[in-house]
């Protein structure tokens, strides 16, 4: 097995060679371009037998991808923020065709105002569509949860399609070494699409994605839906397993880092979850009793999971790169829901929001979020959630906004 | 609490009919929910509306399972399925049917357990969907029915409920309104309100677990090739083609090419057939046949001279 | 194009293709051309659709087509369309797929998505070249929401948000030129009150490649407010009034493939219809007339009648 220096956008290009995709409906946006670059050229220089189609919309190139799923081939595309957005409706309806392929999550954070730089607003937009969701922390995660992605997808029992997201940036354009698989192990672990019955022949007529009226018929195909999506827990776990002995590389459903002694655990996803761990070996050294648990499937949330290795802890640190605005933080709720009521569940879970556009979090942060969970678990009472600003950035924005003209004393008169 | 169901065909005014009443409940000091319940717009297909009126704030929703009372417009859709007509009916539901039959016809015909009464069908119009001031006559005859509703007020809901009418035609609904209200007399006050049922008597609600099945199943998607003729939509009917095979001069199948639904068929003499389970009584077909061949005759006629 | 199946009435197909039993109006114009047409197309087909009236064609669990079906979304039918005819070239360039299994890939939208939403996925998926048929069934507005204008709407017409003593104020977009501009195979208007110039029009659709797109003016009875059996006597009107040009683009040219001679006012096509009663009653908007009448008249002459 080769190991290459490769940008996130890479991996996920190889990961989409290494499946054997036939179609890349595709559609630029920064910060993951470079990925259906990667494959364009690729199948330019026939190195990668698969037909790349640009449409003219990322709610196109959704419809596009779903179109081709249904019809039997194996499909791969790619998108960011306000371009998964665009395609927000296309995800619901494709995710109820029950076609399975893959895309590929850039992340970055939503307008308004316009950015460049990543946060998880757009994936976790996405979160209630039936789109399955894998998220990574390194680029060699980001190719290896591809192929992960297929499996999942096809599988009879689920059928559903999947997302694999990583941050912009951070993994988009960072290079780590990357071990990229044989393409004969890749092909052993993911064999070729069964298409089952997503097919259109001219000898089987099919009504496919047809109008449902009706409470009762709508509502069983959307459970059954549900039921397809908890069943990928159980599948997960399988081909997860089969990776490992594939390729020696093993990816729970929840990285468990230093959680079983720890009396205080940051929950964390992404890329920046590195930062995490970072910390809590330093926190370690320290004396302090401290863990992270990162999740790479969100979606179906593995609540079973979380409520057995949090069972027992006495803080939650919840670090959020999103924000639900009015309410706070996305990976909070669904812990929090998660947990209540359940035998042994942390008393105190604390809330905080950082790294919104890109803002880096830094080590003392960290440190400072252990504390202020570690106090409130001390004093029985959940510290209300915090949004991470320091005076300094405060201060920079007070200088940009002086340039900008907006003076605070002379608001309201007329220039 | 009064809960009414009207059921009849889009252009009936079914919706109307629940206006009115409705807004003559709210007149008479009462709380009131009226709505329509349809799919997309058809002219033809069954459509019902529902009115809730009590003296209580209504907590309430959605479509009425057990209705005191019944109003059907149309009574072509009594044996139509998916109207749904006698849904959640019992010995205590009041049916009100617009129709030429007597009650005992539809005793005879229907398992129903209450009491049935009939709105004699006002006129011989062949087209019913054409009998404009049904809608207006259901909703006075039911406010008779239940008893609180004075005339006044009911008047009053047919003006504020029909604006913009040309004077004549409004008055017309207001003589068809009164015409029904009066027949309707020596009923007065049979409908009653009734308060909703008690928790403890109500049925558990038969919850299951349902079992995960296979995306094949699960998917709407139709594995099969015009399964669309399962659905009666001659059913829409109120005027039916019917073809003079004297006249008919065979051309070039006129008829079967300009039938929108593709109803009609040629067989190998190129004689043209009707199929009465699916013509919806467009009459495209009699209005564009040359030798006019084909001519439109009342469906309620026709149908009853299909009985045995 | 000059070999033809469809010499006379009588070569028209008299057996029908597509089933009965759906939930369409009595007397709808958009579904007589679709009938039509599916006659000629035949059953190894998929029908892409778009939000509109036809998507209710089929619901669960019932479909009255002999061939396939995919509903897709209000804007992106053409995109869907793309999906489906790549996947079926992969599947046949790789042997996955016995070539005797193909279908032709048809997009099926109202004017609503035709001439508004999803005019930008038409336009792409012309100027890619996809390979595929366009059927566009053209009730000049929203009709399934309950007739709101839209792109097609022609002046003057009452609508449910165009209820003054002037109609829409609006003018129909010329949808023609627009597919025509972009160069595509084949475009073509048609009606279903005309099936024999509809039969030939989809003939030379099916004997080319590359996108071929048709407009089916669709009378219809709910939205344009008559009778219902006056459908196909209105098709025939709107055709005699020069109000519905029948014409194709192929090769680069336009040319009408009816003229109507003697062109009748357009007064006798706008009387049978309640939407434009307004420009009757209680008095004649001669104003309004007058224009409708003189945008008719400068439209053949400049197509040199």
């Amino acid at each position: 097995m080769t190991r290459r220096l490769l940008t996130g956008n890479g991996a996920a290009a190889w990961g989409a060679r290494l499946a054997g995709v036939d179609y890349v409906p595709a559609f630029p946006i920064t910060p993951q371009t470079e990925i259906i670059e990667t494959l364009a050229d690729w199948i330019d220089r026939g190195e990668l037998a698969g037909r790349l189609v640009t449409l003219e919309s990322e709610h196109s190139m959704i419809t596009a991808a779903g179109a081709a799923a249904v019809t039997g081939v194996r499909v791969f595309s790619a998108t960011s923020s306000q371009g998964l957005l665009y395609a927000m409706e296309m995800l619901y309806t494709v995710a109820g065709w029950r076609a399975p392929f893959v895309l590929v999550n850039v992340s970055r954070g939503l307008a308004a105002p316009i950015t460049l730089e990543p946060d998880h607003n757009d994936i976790l937009a996405a979160r209630d569509s039936g789109f399955l969701q894998l998220h990574c922390a390194t680029c060699q995660e980001v190719l290896d949860s591809v192929l992960l992605a297929y499996r999942l997808a096809e599988d009879e029992r689920v059928r559903l399609p999947v997302i694999v997201n990583l941050d912009g940036f951070y993994l988009s354009f960072t290079r780590e070494p990357v071990a990229i698989p044989e393409p004969e192990a890749a092909r052993r672990f993911l064999p070729p699409f069964d298409p089952e019955t997503n097919q259109f022949r001219a000898s089987a007529p099919v009504s496919q994605a047809v109008a449902v009226l009706g409470g009762g018929p709508y509502s069983y195909f959307r459970y059954e839906m549900q039921l397809a999506a908890v069943n990928a827990l159980t599948v997960y776990d399988e081909v997860a397993g089969d990776f490992a002995a594939a390729f020696g590389r093993t990816y729970a459903a929840v990285e468990d880092y230093q959680s079983h002694d720890a009396e205080v655990v940051f929950v964390m996803m992404g890329s920046f979850a590195i930062k995490a761990r970072e910390a809590v070996d330093r926190l370690r050294e320290a004396g302090w009793a401290v863990g992270l648990l990162r999740p790479r499937l969100l979606r179906p949330f593995p609540a079973g999971t979380f409520q057995r290795l949090l069972a027992g802890k006495r803080g939650v640190a919840v670090v959020d790169q999103n924000l639900s605005l009015g309410k706070g933080g996305v990976l909070y709720m669904e812990l929090a829901s998660a947990l209540y009521g359940q035998p042994g569940a942390p008393p105190v879970l604390a809330s905080f929001i950082g790294g919104l556009g890109g803002r880096d979090i830094g080590p003392e942060e960290f440190y400072a979020m252990a504390r202020i969970t570690r106090q409130a678990a001390e004093a029985g009472r959940a510290p209300p959630p915090r949004l991470l600003y320091t005076l300094e950035e405060l201060r920079e924005v007070r200088t940009l906004q002086a340039i900008a003209a907006v003076e605070r004393r002379s608001l309201g008169e007329t220039p | 609490m009064y809960r009414i169901r009207f059921h009849g065909r889009g252009g009936q005014g079914m919706k109307t009919a629940g206006r009115i009443l409705g807004a003559a409940f709210f007149q008479e000091g009462f709380e009131v929910q009226d709505a329509p319940r349809y799919g997309a717009e058809r002219r033809g297909a069954p459509i019902f509306a529902y009115v809730r009126a009590a003296r209580a704030p209504i907590n309430e929703r959605g479509v009425i399972r057990q209705p005191d009372l019944v109003v059907v417009a149309d009574d072509t859709l009594v044996p139509v399925p998916a109207a749904g007509v006698l849904a959640g009916v019992s010995e205590q539901t009041v049916l009100l049917i617009d129709s030429f039959d007597a009650p005992d016809v539809w005793r005879r015909r229907l398992n129903f357990p209450g009491p049935i009464l009939i709105l004699p069908a006002a006129e011989d119009v062949e087209d019913r969907a054409e009998r404009r001031y049904v809608g207006a006559a259901c909703a006075a005859a039911a406010a008779r029915l239940v008893g609180v509703i004075p005339w006044p007020a009911l008047a009053a809901a047919v003006r504020d409920e029909l604006p913009g009418f040309n004077p004549a035609i409004l008055q017309k609904n207001l003589d068809k309104a009164w015409d029904a209200y009066e027949q309707m007399a020596a009923h007065a006050g049979l409908v009653q309100e009734r308060p909703a049922m008690p928790a403890d008597v109500q049925q558990s609600p038969n919850w299951v677990e349902l079992p995960f099945e296979d995306a094949r199943f699960a998917t709407p998607a139709i594995y099969a090739a015009a399964t669309s003729v399962n659905v009666k939509t001659g059913l829409w009917r109120t005027l039916r083609p019917v073809i003079d095979y004297d006249r008919c001069n065979r051309c070039w199948w006129v008829c079967s090419t300009f039938c929108p639904d593709g109803a009609i068929s040629v067989d190998p003499d190129g004689a043209p057939h009707i199929d009465y389970d699916h013509c919806k009584g467009c009459l495209v077909c009699v209005a564009q046949c040359p030798p006019h061949a084909i001519a439109a005759a009342p469906e309620h006629l026709a149908a009853a001279e299909e009985q045995p | 194009m000059n070999e033809t199946v469809f010499r006379r009435m009588k070569d028209l197909p008299s057996t029908h293709l597509l089933g009965t039993g759906t939930p369409m109006c009595a007397g709808c114009g958009g579904l007589e051309a679709i009938h039509e047409i599916y006659d000629i197309l035949g059953g190894k087909t998929v029908f892409v659709n778009a939000a509109g009236c036809m998507t209710l064609l089929s619901v669960y669990p019932f479909t009255p087509f002999r061939g396939s079906w995919l509903y897709t979304a209000m804007a992106s039918a053409p995109a869907g369309a793309q999906g489906v005819r790549d996947a079926l070239d992969i599947l046949l360039a790789q042997n996955r797929l016995d070539p005797a299994e193909d279908v032709e890939v048809v997009v099926l939208t109202g004017d609503g998505a035709a001439y508004g939403m999803g005019l930008s996925a038409t336009s792409a998926a012309i100027e890619r070249g996809l390979d595929f048929l366009y059927i566009c069934y053209d009730n000049e507005g929203y009709g399934n929401t309950g007739q709101q204008y839209s792109g097609a709407t022609p002046h003057g017409a009452r609508t449910a948000t165009s209820l003054g003593r002037q109609g829409f104020r609006g003018y129909k977009k010329d949808l023609f030129a627009i597919w025509a501009a972009h160069r595509p195979a084949y475009v073509a208007t048609v009606i279903g009150a005309e099936p024999l110039d509809l039969a030939r029009k989809i003939e030379t659709a099916r004997s080319l490649r590359g996108p071929r797109l048709i407009i089916a003016l669709s009378p219809c009875p709910t939205g344009w407010d008559y009778d219902p059996k006056e459908t196909v006597a209105i098709g025939k009107l709107a055709v005699k009034t020069g109000v519905w040009p029948l014409q194709e683009y192929v090769d680069g040219q336009v040319a009408h493939t009816k003229v109507p001679h003697p062109r009748l006012p357009v007064e006798e096509y706008l009387k049978t219809q309640g939407r434009f009663a307004h420009l009757f009653s209680p008095e004649r908007n001669e104003a309004l007339l007058a224009e409708i009448q003189a945008r008719v008249d400068a439209y053949w002459a400049e197509a040199g009648d």
